[in-house]
């Protein structure tokens, strides 16, 4: 371990002993390591690195908020934690996966199985019902239907929309969708919830609304959130900060 | 597995694209069911007219009667043969003239077309019990009056009962009977007295054909090997049923043949527009199938799930494509015999086993269309589709 890595870890511990988010003598495991990340895309002949060298520790159960100018990377992260890309070079370990080892057919299972996503545009699928968005991750899983719509309803329920079940996106608010999304990120209780700009569409009423769901499902589901936002309001909400610039963290 | 219901009601959601291929579809299942039904109607008439226990007799060479010139006393060397079931009037059997009249069609304006007459003995109805009046009485034997066949009665000026046509300049008949044969080629047939025949067309002691009863079906063997050894009378000998078989077998396949190249033409065009409309489906929902990918759906389930909405297009369409041919069933139509140069006048028959070849083909048209779209669909990269 390098110097500067064992500094962040120390930090890391000092932070979390601060803000007293991790109660008791339990030992907080690490659920997100990146390790010597880089992200180059090419333009053409022109090489564009986004991300350089990157280190990352995130503790389990942690809410934490990127931050960042636009295009520095934050949605580049965001992706190769959730095990949607893989780096050019480096080590992404998350959940007790080592990702960039991973071939696309076993992130795809494992996204399936640990990461719950929100999207800045919610990306449900207009033609079915609230339910049957929310239904859509436990098709992976073998439930069987009346199992599926049980644990959908709980979902709704714990977003504050069990009585929105029946009604497709088109017939629902931006908040109310922006919920839908939640429940379904929620529904196949996976360890981590990434959250793209979640409140980028929505007014301060309903992005408080969702920021206050985002940090009832950290208190009370001990879900680890990621969350990449530009509202400095919504990142004071999360329980710790960090900012993307040139490559790298700050 | 994404929910089918996702694919159905998407299909839902484009309403006007959705129709329009199904409509596409439907065109093409149509054209191949009616020509199928029409092959099946065609075997049906033709392999109905003959029977296993007749033995046919042509003038050697000739492959169909208006060809075949059998001299009377070749044709009585034949009835006479071994093998020949006998009643108390003598063999059964029936020597036929074959001759074709052009005949004006009902309905054109002066449009001429072939009618197969046949020339007939007297004792006709007891060869051939098959053969019922319908409508009318038998021709008086020996006179100028005929009966007609159900299927082309009214198809031509004068063959209807109580009207008079011209089977050749100044040689006019009256018909007096109209007759149903179980559906068989007589009934696209004009039966007149064989010696009038004769006499009208020139064409004393000839006949066309002579059909003998045989004992069993057993015996033909033994008949076809007398008759065909005599040299002298230069004549084939094939069972009744086989001759019409092979009757059937060069009009059914020419229209069995014609009818699939049509569908396979405008297959290829119903297939485009399957893969257009799939193309179109995939990019108009390239985020939606992005996040499908995101949440964990795998590469097949997309392929399995878009292939899926294709082939639901394609039933649709081939349901209705059936649908619209069935009627097709109460349909008469009249059409060249290409062994006899005469009209015939067939039916669709539509068979369970038509609906399904023909459903089937409808099915593989939008698998083999939706295929390429669905493999976009399925190589859509999530963070690509969410990007944009
Ligand atoms: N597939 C790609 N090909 C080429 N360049 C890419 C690709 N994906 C991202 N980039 C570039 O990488 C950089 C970072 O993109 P990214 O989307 O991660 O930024 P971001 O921080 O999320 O920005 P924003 O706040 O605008 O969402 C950008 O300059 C972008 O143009
Ligand atoms: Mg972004």
């Amino acid at each position: 371990m390098s110097e500067a890595q064992s500094a962040q870890c120390a930090a890391d511990e000092e932070r979390q002993g601060e803000q007293g988010v991790y109660r008791g003598t339990k030992e907080v495991k690490t659920i997100v390591k990146l390790k010597g990340v880089s992200k180059v895309y090419w333009r053409g002949k022109e090489k564009v690195e986004v991300l350089h060298d990157l280190d990352l520790a995130v503790p389990e159960g942690a809410f934490e908020a990127l931050m960042g100018p636009s295009g520095s990377g934050k949605t580049t992260l965001l992706n190769l934690i959730a095990g949607l890309d893989v780096p050019s070079s480096g080590s992404v370990r998350v959940a007790d996966a080592q990702l960039e080892t991973m071939g696309e057919a076993g992130r795809t299972k494992w996204r399936a199985e640990n990461i719950g996503f929100v999207f800045q545009t919610y990306n449900l699928l207009p033609v079915l019902t609230a339910q049957q968005n929310v239904e859509l991750p436990l098709l992976l899983a073998n439930l069987s239907s009346s199992e599926r719509k049980r644990r959908a309803q709980t979902a709704l329920k714990i977003v504050g929309l069990e009585d929105r079940v029946r009604h497709r996106p088109g017939e629902l608010s931006g908040g109310q969708q922006q919920r839908v999304t939640i429940a379904r990120a929620i529904v196949n209780d996976p360890k981590i919830i990434v959250a793209d700009e979640p409140t980028g569409d929505l007014d301060r009423h309903n992005a408080d609304e969702i920021l206050n769901l985002l940090d009832k499902l950290n208190r009370e589901f001990e879900k680890t959130i990621l969350m990449v936002t530009h509202d400095p309001a919504a990142a004071e909400r999360a329980s710790h900060r960090r900012h993307l610039d040139k490559g790298k963290l700050q | 597995m994404v929910p089918l219901s996702y694919n159905v009601r998407s299909l839902f959601v484009r309403r006007a694209t959705t129709l329009a291929t199904m409509a596409g579809i439907a065109l093409v299942v149509f054209v191949l069911a009616s020509a199928l039904m029409l092959t099946n109607g065609i075997k049906k008439t033709l392999d109905s007219t003959g029977s296993p226990d007749r033995a046919f007799v042509l003038r050697m060479g000739s492959d169909a009667e208006l060809s075949s010139n059998i001299e009377a006393p070749s044709a009585k060397l034949a009835m006479d043969a071994p093998g020949v079931k006998k009643s108390a009037q003598g063999p059964m059997a029936v020597a036929e003239l074959i001759v074709v009249a052009a005949l004006d069609k009902t309905g054109t304006r002066g449009q001429v077309s072939n009618v197969q007459i046949r020339g007939v003995s007297d004792d006709v109805f007891a060869f051939r019990p098959e053969v019922r009046i319908i409508d009318g009485r038998p021709a008086r034997p020996g006179t100028d009056e005929v009966i007609v066949g159900q299927r082309i009665r009214g198809r031509f000026d004068g063959v209807e009962l109580g009207a008079s046509f011209e089977l050749k300049k100044n040689r006019p008949v009256t018909v007096v009977g109209v007759f149903e044969a179980g559906g068989s080629a007589f009934e696209s047939e004009i039966w007149a007295d064989v010696d009038t025949l004769r006499t009208s067309f020139g064409r004393e002691n000839l006949f066309s054909s002579v059909t003998v009863q045989l004992e069993s079906a057993t015996s033909f063997d033994a008949f076809k090997a007398q008759v065909e050894s005599d040299k002298r009378l230069g004549l084939d000998v094939v069972r009744e049923s086989v001759y019409y078989e092979k009757q059937s077998g060069g009009t059914a396949t020419f229209i069995m043949v014609t009818g699939i190249i049509i569908s396979v033409f405008f297959a290829i065009g119903a297939m485009i527009g399957a893969m257009i409309t799939m193309y179109g489906a995939v990019s108009q929902r390239r985020r939606e199938i992005g996040t499908l990918r995101a949440l964990g759906f795998s590469r097949l389930s997309i392929l399995l799930s878009f292939l899926f909405e294709s082939l639901v297009l394609a039933v649709l369409g081939g349901a209705i494509g059936v649908a619209a041919a069935l009627p097709m069933g109460m349909v008469e139509l009249s059409m060249m015999n290409f062994m006899t140069w005469s009209e015939m006048v067939f039916t669709f028959d539509p068979t369970s086993s038509v609906i399904v070849t023909a459903l089937i083909f409808g099915s593989v048209m939008g698998i083999i269309g939706g295929f390429f779209p669905a493999l976009r669909a399925a190589m859509t990269s999530p963070i690509e589709a969410m990007r944009d």
